[in-house]
């Protein structure tokens, strides 16, 4: 069966996603996890995990920052605090957690997610032996390689399949930097604010860039939609799909996880034709947001193209 | 009174060939790494053949140094097959250690070449002691950390962990955590993390929103020279030269120096500085005082202005590069002394780059031998006087009023 698992940016919201189909909810607190579209408070967070057991449903918290001393320090107590609330799953990207975990006789199963730095099958699976029980594609894997990964996998693993892709983190406040050097203070540099930079002869592109809590983050130029190639993901096994609402709109975001849950569903009873996907696809494009764009990232490339 | 000498850490030089390599470590270095012909990150840096590496391994270890490979990529599907093999090859070449970002290259080093060292790379941005701990559980020796650590976290992680701890101290650095940085995957097909990278961080942007039906609006300002300042995220290099006693009383273990694709003039320089700098502070703590002219040396080859980093603090803007470079000496290393005659004071120097009648120019050799000369006079190999040498590696001798030994270099200011 086909896992559909979506961000979250409110209780609210979390309804919706579960009625448009999502089976998992993934979200966290800035301070422990990374690019989420809302910091989520303890309570919040309880909140929406009662809402989604309530309905049968599954909740992921990210705790996949890339922590230092300070912050590593918290994470035992906060590991704590996601067992006794039952959380089903925590996405972690820093050894230092998988240690502590063990450490602590944590038993909270984990997803690996370590951003663009998982590549391969071997590494998926040196995951696996130290109990990861899924793991997030590095989203420069094109398709190509997903074929023979996905045979060599010990353990289900987590693609993209709608959203925006990280590209880069610093560890330094860079819009910051940039506005005091030229003394035009950014009033706003979170999310919210909305800014993007452009390469240099390249003044179409639109790179998303902002500051928070674990410092800098650029994203893609356009978001991912796998909606017409979703067939051949699913024909490879690779069946956990992350829709990420990062820069969706809040309100319309259920709507573009509702068209995937279609998808699923016509993917699972073996229906789907390719007309349907492109008509569901019509549906993601129509509640896009105006400044972003949609397409299939590094799926279709050549693994040859990058060198 | 009795002298308190502290625990010497290592200096770690780049080693882009086996001549830099034996450089590197006849400069001071206790340790050099290096690249194989697979899994490195400088695809374009000179890469040791396993021949050549066991020959470069014998080398250090007869001096009582060190050599480490570096094998970081992040390995894709179709990357994997043979490391194994490729690991056994550098285990039995005689090689120390190798520097490992990817844990499936880490599982293949450990699993399929057993004995086979192996340190954890910067590229998988180690930023706490209980990730120091994990991967010491997995039988690593060291670890490498990531630039973003400061001087307190390093004293606060060899509080909580044991492992041999390797941190940058000189050097080029990526803006964002490295590894963590696919910039040059998205803009330039280049994959970063497999010896591609771009370096498109340093390139200028366009910064801007779209509060209105996804119209640009520019958000740009000005640098206190007037002009246009586009969005830029270059860092300017690193240098801990003056704050060794913090790097070896933080417990450091091994001070690196960045550079594999890093000339001869640089590896000699920097190795030299670092090695007598950390010499001078081990053997008497209490006495140490920083030489200025070890700042003015690694000035002479520096390409960027340099800074601390994270050691003290999160970098502001005064940490990248914005707005017109300020403009550096920049020095040209111009030969190699291949004798010098006590009785004539003739030294005879191979070329590297042109040099001649009235340049300033300045030897300096292993444990920091310096020694400035204006060259008075000039013959070729026929003892012809001439004026210029502009031959590469043309043989010529000159006055020199100052013993210089065989192996110095030469280096000249450009003007």
């Amino acid at each position: 069966m086909t896992e559909l698992v979506t961000t979250v940016s409110s209780l609210q919201q979390a309804e919706a996603l579960l009625s448009a189909g999502a089976d998992r909810l993934y979200l966290g607190e800035d301070y422990f996890g990374l690019r989420l579209p809302h910091s989520f408070s303890r309570e919040e967070l309880s909140d929406v995990v009662s809402l989604a057991h309530a309905k049968g449903k599954q909740v992921t918290v990210a705790v996949n920052a890339i922590f230092h001393n300070d912050r590593i320090k918290k994470v035992g107590e906060y590991l704590a605090f996601l067992q006794e609330i039952a959380v089903d799953e925590i996405a972690v990207g820093d050894p230092g957690v998988i240690y502590l975990l063990q450490q602590l006789q944590i038993t909270i199963p984990y997803i690996y997610d370590a951003a663009d730095l998982v590549t391969s099958s071997r590494q998926i699976n040196f995951w696996a032996k130290h109990q990861a029980h899924a793991a997030v594609l590095a989203r420069e894997i094109p398709y190509e390689e997903m074929v023979p990964l996905s045979q060599a996998v010990n353990i289900p693993v987590e693609v993209l399949v709608y959203g925006a892709t990280a590209i880069h983190q610093s560890g330094r406040p860079l819009l910051n930097n940039y506005s005091n050097f030229v003394q035009e203070h950014l009033e706003e540099t979170d999310r919210e604010r909305g800014l993007f930079i452009a390469a240099p002869h390249h003044p179409e592109t639109h790179y998303s860039i902002y500051e928070d809590v674990n410092g800098t983050h650029i994203f893609a130029n356009n978001d991912v939609d796998l909606m017409t190639v979703l067939p051949k993901l699913w024909q490879l096994g690779l069946q956990r799909w992350k829709l990420d609402g990062l820069y969706a709109d809040e309100t319309t975001f259920p709507k573009i996880v509702e068209a995937f849950n279609q998808a699923r569903q016509l993917l699972d009873q073996q229906t789907a034709s390719n007309e349907e996907l492109a008509t569901l696809d019509q549906v993601v494009q129509q509640y896009q947001p105006d400044e972003r764009g949609l397409d299939l990232g590094f799926f279709d490339l050549d693994p040859d193209e990058v060198k | 009174m009795q002298n308190i000498k502290v625990k010497h850490p290592e200096v770690l030089a780049p080693a882009g060939t086996p001549e830099k390599l034996r450089i590197a470590i006849d400069y001071g270095a206790d340790a050099v790494y290096i690249g194989g012909d697979a899994y490195g990150l400088r695809s374009r840096a000179g890469n040791f053949s396993f021949e050549e590496m066991a020959a470069g391994a014998q080398y250090a270890h007869e001096r009582g140094a060190k050599v480490y490979v570096a094998a970081n990529i992040v390995a894709h599907e179709q990357n994997l097959a043979g490391a194994g093999e490729f690991y056994r090859h550098v285990r039995d070449a005689g090689v120390d250690a190798v520097i490992v970002s990817d844990p499936s290259l880490i599982e293949a080093a450990i699993t399929e070449a057993p004995g086979l060292k192996v340190h954890l790379s910067t590229q998988a941005s180690a930023t706490n002691y209980e990730t120091l701990n994990f991967w010491k559980n997995e039988g690593l020796e060291r670890v490498v950390l990531a630039r973003e650590v400061g001087i307190d976290e390093i004293k606060e992680m060899r509080q909580h962990t044991d492992i041999q701890i390797e941190a940058f101290v000189h050097g080029a650095m990526c803006i964002g955590y490295s590894g963590r940085c696919v910039l040059s995957n998205h803009l330039s097909l280049r994959d970063a993390n497999r010896g591609g990278c771009a370096q498109n961080c340093r390139w200028k942007y366009d910064l801007f929103d779209m509060p209105e039906n996804g119209q640009k609006r520019e958000l740009m300002g000005h640098g206190p020279d007037g002009k246009l300042e586009k969005f830029s995220m270059s860092a300017v290099d690193m240098s801990m030269i003056e704050h060794i006693p913090d790097l070896v009383e933080a417990g450091v273990d091994s001070l690196k120096i960045e550079g594999r694709m890093k000339t001869i003039h640089y590896v000699s320089t920097v190795a030299n500085v670092y090695s007598t700098a950390v010499r001078s502070y081990c053997n008497d703590p209490e006495h140490y005082q920083l030489d200025p002219a070890w700042v003015d040396e690694l000035w002479k080859v520096a390409q960027r202005e340099l800074s601390t980093g994270f050691y003290y603090g999160v970098p502001d803007e005064n940490f990248q590069l914005f707005g017109k470079r300020r403009r550096m000496p920049h020095y040209a290393f111009v030969g190699q002394v291949l004798d010098y005659n006590d009785e004539t004071h003739q030294v005879t120097v191979q070329q590297r780059n042109n040099f001649g009648v009235g340049d300033a120019i300045e030897f300096y050799g292993p444990q920091f031998a310096h020694h400035a000369q204006t060259v008075k006079d000039l013959f070729d190999d026929e003892d012809q006087a001439i004026e210029r040498a502009p031959h590469a590696m043309q043989v010529v001798h000159f006055t020199c009023d100052q013993p210089v030994k065989k192996g110095d270099f030469v280096r000249a200011q450009e003007v």
